[in-house]
Order: structure tokens, then sequence, then C-alpha cells
């Protein structure tokens, strides 16, 4: 499609949608007196259902955009991943770092009118860790909360953690009304504190969710719209025409969309959440002798082409990476992301030296999704005489067949979380997909310091050094950062969230 | 009649039995992944073996099956594993949608084909030769390329139609039917030139029947023979073939469900079959066995009734 047609498609589609030709009750899209204001609507496109409105039920990234609709968070997560006050106004460690203490607001109250209070707070816990939902994990540390007082709650851990107020704006944050908790409607109904209230009967489970903005909601600043809706368009072509003919003004597409949205004068939010790549999990050599050696693991990262990767799975919207910790995570080192440079002579050597000469054989799992990547990465590390070996798994079942121990190695793209939180995705011998729970005493103490360091700043130091040591001993061998494709129609702008794979609902405002 | 009846439902109730004992057993073939899958990668052991035992993933599988059956017998298919709905309240919510689609699409189809396939096969000709080409095009293409090119046409570029769906509460009639064009249309267009081209098959051979020879040196007039005899002797085949569509399309509207953004069956089948949440999919799987088996029973009682003969087969 040239540009001319591609233009007056987006035209033709604004007019229907002027007119009203949207057909039927269409989630009204775009804002209703044509300005900002209260009265326009939000309207997102949701790759995933909420199958359970109950915040114990929350999940991250994707999942956690829609609680956070009808949801307070004890703390807020800016765009950047500053924590700031919000259902709660302070929060402090004692020494021991297992004693945290939270300060809550004293003018917030539920939307069935229950208050919001210390007794609220102990009750969402409670309600939480019993209730064992999608993000359990979150409370893996908790002991424990007691009410000290109408205002003030005292949350014990079992251990310290890094993560902890982290997870606080996030799942194990959301704070439902405790009337509701361990009813049978909070699964369909959500009952929370958050900026607005579901329309049930707007709303259809597993179709959309339609929202109006609660009045006296005690923050103005975070409810920016008169109502939000959130459909669910499953399939990424759905999305694309969805948006272009107005339906939504925001959705994730991918990569092989850009142009035609771009041309129909839709606006792009990109941003980096998953970094795609290799772990080489047999790090002791209990199946693949070699990977025991640190120059084999090496040469396989010297191997890798990744600006051709880039280009050639994800269009160039990435950028290319050795190290497999964020740029916002604390624990990142910018020096870390040329670490090993494309070099197939060096990793011939590096074969060489450690007596591989031969050659090593790489086994992983693969789905149907990764068919393209693997048949790239074979070339590239064939090259040098490394083999890899794909073995094809039913989708549903990646993850469990990366962890079975069954693999040398495996390929994946993990969320590059806050440090602790990823050091315990795949450094720590805790983690899932550390497989063989391979470690060291030199890396033991490097993520003592982490977990035990006395204040954040501390903790992160510490944590560059863990990413260091990861990086030099080839625990992975990370292609890129992958980029969101976020879009949005011109009613509306956005910031990206960091670590999130969708915007948080407070990114949104109506375009001035 | 009636003993022809009991005889068929009592075989469609021996295939419910069989599929549903199929399909459990083919779902629980990748054992207790589900239960990481649900709580995700940073869960601890302890954490995912407490979920396995709350969905009973720790029990002989002979014995979950009974439970699920026995529920399932009075009604009840159970919660989804991944939320809190019920499963037979998600799929009642998402049958209307689905069977509107696929009950306009076929009696479209079957008028269509009716007046396509007897004209081919009585005119023959230049409507036969065209009929013959476009039948190997229109096969060869799945419903959602044609429901693709549709919405890209109709929605995107005239903006004539919705590019999604707008079916929702309240709804306004106008919304399902402009909601519901491209879809049906697209169903249509995949299986009328195909069905066409059985009708046709199927009256020509009535029109070589030595009884339409008879006939016509009777001198019956050619209108009366085709609408009397040859339509009601083609038209168990011509049933077969529409029973075979609609069957046919409840596998083909998955796809195009998602690409519309209708919400049916399908848009619930294909996350719940990805995400291995077995109870959505058990519900899933029962209504389709349920839905093949009365289409089958009103194609034999509707062919019985045509054709004595077949009855005491």
């Amino acid at each position: 499609m040239n540009v001319r047609v591609r233009t007056a498609a987006a035209a033709v589609a604004a007019g229907a949608l002027l007119a009203g030709c949207s057909g039927g009750d269409a989630p009204p899209a775009s804002s209703v007196g044509g300005g900002a204001g209260t009265d326009q609507v939000l309207s997102i496109g949701m790759l995933y259902d909420v199958p359970d409105w109950d915040p114990a039920m929350a999940h991250v990234g994707h999942n956690l955009q829609p609680y956070q609709v009808a949801y307070d968070s004890l703390l807020l997560r800016e765009p950047d991943g500053e924590l700031s006050p919000m259902l709660a106004t302070e929060w402090n460690y004692d020494d021991s770092r297992t004693v945290l203490t939270l300060e809550l607001r004293d003018d917030v109250t539920f939307s069935d009118g229950a208050a919001f209070d210390a007794d609220a707070v102990v009750a969402n816990f409670e309600h939480f860790k019993g209730a064992n939902g999608r993000q359990a994990a979150q409370l893996t540390n908790y002991a424990g909360a007691v009410a000290v007082d109408a205002d003030t709650v005292e949350v014990t851990l079992t251990r310290p953690d890094p993560a902890f107020t982290y997870f606080l704006s996030q799942a194990a944050g959301l704070m439902g009304s405790p009337d509701t908790l361990e009813g049978d409607d909070i699964g369909s109904v959500p009952v929370g504190s958050g900026p607005y209230v579901m329309d049930t009967a707007q709303s259809v489970a597993g179709s959309q969710y339609v929202f109006t903005a609660r009045e006296d909601y005690w923050n103005p600043d975070l409810q920016k719209f008169g109502g939000v809706t959130l459909r669910l368009l499953a399939d990424v072509t759905a999305r694309a025409n969805a948006l272009i003919s107005g339906q939504v003004n925001a959705t994730l597409v991918e990569p092989a969309s850009i142009a035609q949205l771009e041309g129909a004068g839709l606006t792009l939010v990109e941003s980096q959440v998953d970094w795609m790549g290799l772990m080489l999990l047999d790090r002791d050599g209990t199946m693949e002798p070699g990977l025991a050696d640190v120059r084999v693991r090496q040469a396989v990262n010297h191997a890798l082409d990744r600006e051709a990767l880039l280009a050639t799975l994800q269009l160039g919207h990435g950028v290319v990476t050795s190290q497999p910790f964020g740029e916002d995570s604390g624990a990142f080192d910018p020096e870390l992301d040329d670490y090993y440079p494309y070099d197939p002579e060096r990793a011939r050597e590096l074969l060489t030296e450690a007596g591989y000469a031969d050659g090593v054989t790489l086994t992983l799992p693969s789905m149907p999704l990764y068919e393209t990547t693997f048949a790239v990465l074979s070339q590239q590390l064939g090259e040098v005489g490394i083999t890899l070996e794909p073995v094809a798994v039913p989708s549903q079942d990646y993850v469990t067949e990366i962890t079975s121990g069954k693999y040398t190695s495996a390929f994946y793209g993990l969320f590059q979380a806050e440090a602790w939180v990823a050091i315990n995705q795949f450094v720590s011998t805790d983690s899932l997909y550390n497989v063989f729970d391979t470690t060291t005493p030199e890396l033991d103490t490097l993520l003592d310091e982490v977990a035990n360091a006395a204040d954040e700043e501390a903790s992160d130091a510490a944590a560059v050094e863990v990413n260091r040591y990861v990086v030099e001993n080839a625990w992975t061998a990370p292609l890129y950062r992958r980029s969101q494709i976020y879009f949005t129609d011109t009613s509306v702008t956005v910031l990206p969230q960091v670590q999130s794979a969708v915007p948080s609902i407070y990114n949104f405002s109506p375009a001035a | 009649m009636i003993a022809f009846t009991l005889r068929r439902l009592g075989a469609g109730v021996v295939l419910l039995v069989v599929i549903s004992m199929l399909a459990y057993a083919l779902l629980f073939a990748s054992g207790t992944n589900v239960a990481r899958n649900i709580l995700g990668e940073f869960a601890t052991e302890d954490q995912v073996l407490l979920k396995a035992q709350e969905l009973g993933l720790d029990r002989p599988l002979a014995e979950r099956y009974l439970d699920w059956a026995g529920a399932a017998v009075r009604g009840d298919l159970g919660r989804s594993w991944f939320g809190s709905q019920s499963v037979t309240d998600s799929i009642l919510s998402r049958l209307p949608v689905t069977l509107v689609l696929i009950t306009t699409a076929i009696v479209l189809t079957g008028l269509l084909a009716l007046v396509i396939g007897v004209a081919a096969a009585v005119r023959r000709g230049w409507i036969d030769r065209a009929l013959q080409a476009v039948a190997v095009v229109c096969d060869a293409i799945p419903g959602f390329v044609i429901a693709l090119l549709l919405v890209i046409a109709l929605a995107i570029q005239a903006g004539v139609f919705p590019a999604t769906s707008t079916i929702g509460p309240g709804a306004p009639p106008s919304a399902w039917v402009l909601s519901l064009t491209l879809p049906v249309v697209a169903l249509v267009l995949n299986a009328v030139a195909s069905s066409a081209q059985q009708v046709r098959s199927a009256v020509i051979k009535q029109y070589e029947r030595d009884s339409v020879r008879t006939l016509r040196s009777r001198g019956i007039s050619e209108r009366e023979i085709l609408l009397t005899y040859v339509l009601r002797g083609a038209s168990p085949a011509a049933l077969t073939v529409l029973s075979l569509q609609f069957i046919g399309m409840l596998g083909g509207v998955v796809i195009i469900e998602s690409i519309v953004a209708l919400p049916g069956i399908g848009s619930l089948a294909v996350p719940a079959t990805q995400q291995g949440d077995v109870p959505v999919v058990m519900g899933v799987v029962i209504y389709t066995v349920v839905v093949v088996v009365v289409v089958n029973l009103l194609v034999d009682l509707l062919n019985g009734w045509l054709n004595p003969k077949v009855r005491v087969s």
C-alpha cells in the first residue's frame, strides 16, 4: 500500500468513526466531546484476558494494567521505576531489614464504602498469601503483618528481600475491599479503591470490561479519563485493525505491523522489556562436559552476530547486548553490552584452547514460535563448530521442559526485572532457570551482599558485580533486548513503563 | 421412527463418553506442568506442589476423570484453573455468537449451493464450468484468509463494517448484523462452491435414473420431475454435505473469531488450549461433541423422513 492510499484509508476510517458508523455500541474509543478532559474514554486493546478480578490472582506486565484500573496499590511505581507513595505514604525497614513499617493514608475508601486502613492491608496480605495465586511468589518471604494502629502496618519477613517494596507496587500491593475478598463475586467484579469502577452491565467476561471514573477519587492526578474500556483482542491482526479503525486508542503489536500503523498516522512508543538469548544451563558439564569450560561458553557468545540476528528476527527493533540484566534493573553496566563482540575466529580459538576443536553440542527444547530463530542460530554457531540440537516440545510445556534437567541449554525471552528479582529468576540456586543449581563460593558471596546490603545503593552496587560475574563466566549468551511495539492514536499520549510489557494505566493521558 | 431416534441418541451418548475419556487422558499427558504455568517462573517448588494438590493433579487419572464426569452429568463443568468463571457460564455466554454465526452461514450456504448446484446440473454449459473452477479455488483458500481480506477491504479501507466485533450487552441488532456479516460471508464463500458441486453431482445422478426416464416418457414436465422427484432423491446427499460443512465450520470459525474478535467459543478455546486449562478445554470438547451429535441426528431424522428406507438400515 502506498502512502496516499494508506492516508486515504485512515481518513476513511476516521470519517466513519466520527460519523458514528463504527457500528452498534462499540466502546466509545475517542473523546466524546472531541477535547481532553474527564469525559474522554480510554480504550485499550489487551492481549490476555483477566480470568479472575480477585487481586490475589493479579499478574505482572500485561495482566497488571487491568487491575490498576480498579485497584490502588500500596506503592506507586513511576514510569522510570522509582517507587512513590500511593496508599502507603512512607515505608521503612528496621536494621535487620526483615521488619517493614508502612504508614497509610487515612482518607481512602473502597468503592463499596469500606474504609481503607491497617486492618484492610493485613487482610489483603493474608488473602494474597492464602490464595496461592498467579504471583504467589511475591509473598514467598512474607511471615506476617500486624496493624500497629489504624494507619500503620508492620510487615515481618522471613529473610531480607530487596524486591519486597517493589512487589508492593505490583500484584502483592493491590488492595481490595476486605469485605469482599473472601466472597464469591470478587472474581468477576473487582472492588478496590482505584480510579475506576466496573460497569458490570456493559462488561462481558472474556470480551470487554467497561469502567467509569469513580467520583471523589482521592487522587485526581491519577484519574485522567472519564472511563476506561479494556477490549480483549488476542490476535495481533485484530489489534492492528481495531487501532487503525479507531476502535481502540492504544495497544501492543509486533514489528511487522509498524509500517502499516505509522502509515495510518498512529504513534509508536518503543521500550525494552525482555532480553532474548541462550541460557547455558549445564555449567558443571553434567551432560555436555564442554560446557563446564568457561572458554566454550565464551565461544558461544563470540560466535553470535547479534546485529544480524536483531535485523532478521526483530526487524531491527531492539538493542543488541551481551548482558542479561536490564538497563533499569540496578545491576546494569553499559560496558557489558558489547563484552562479546562478534568474532568467529576468536570463538574457534577458544574452543581449541579448551580442547573442543571438534566442537560441542547444545541440546535445547524448541517450540514452533522459535523455528526461524533456531535456524539462524544453528547456522551462526555451526560456523565455529558448535552444534545446536533442538528438540520439539509442546508450547504450553516449554518452561517446564527448560527446567526438566534434560537439556544443556535453552533459548527464551526473559523479563528484565529488578536485580534481586532477576537474580532469583536465573542466577541463585533458588531460581527456576538455574536448572542444575550451579554456583561458586565467589558468586555466593556476591549474592549475599546484594540480599543483605544496608541500602538500595549498596545492594545495586553488589548486583552490578553479580552481573559482571555472570557475563564474564558466560552463564548466558544474550542476543538483544527486544522492543515492545506499543501504539497509540492521536487522542492519547503514553509513557512506557520500565520492566513492564505494557504501560501502567497511570501513564496514559489525554492528548493536549 | 422412535426406535430409530433412540438408537441414534444412544450412539451419540456412547460417542460423548468415549471422546471425553480420550480428551481427558490426552490433556493430562503433559502431567503437572500446568501448576507451574499458573504460578509463573518465580514460584517456589512448595507453591507449585500446593497448587498441583489444589487442582487434584496428584490423584490418579481415572479417579479425577470419574469426579469430573460425575459433576458434568449433573451439569457442572467446573471452573477455569486460571480464573474464577464457571465453565458452563463461559460456554453459555459464547455459544449464541458462534451458533448464530455458523447457522446463518450454513443456511446461506445451503440455499446458494442448491441454486447454483441445480443450475449447473440442469443447464450445464458455462455455469457448470465456472462452478468447477471456482470450487477448486474456494476450497483451497482457508476461510480465515478470506475473512482477513474482507476485513482489509470492507472494514479498514471502506469503513463499511467494524474491523472487530461490536457485539456486547444491550447491543442493537444492527451491531450483530454488522459484526457478523464479514465472518458469515467468509464462511459461505469458503463452503458454498464445494457444496454446490456435491448438489450438482447428486442431481445429475438422479437424472440418470431409469425412473426419471420413465417419468419423461409419460410426458411429465421437466419442472415437475425436478421439483418432485429429482430434488427429493438428491436431498440426502446434499444434507449430508451440509452437515459435514457445519462440522467443518466449528473448526474453521476458531481463527475467524479471533481475527474479528468475536466473543464466541473459538476465542475461549484457543487460549485455554495454549495454557492447558483442562476444565475449559473439556467444556469446549463436550459442547462440540454435543453439537455434532445433534446436527447428525437432525440430518438423520430429516433423511429418514425423506427416505423411509434409511430408517430400517
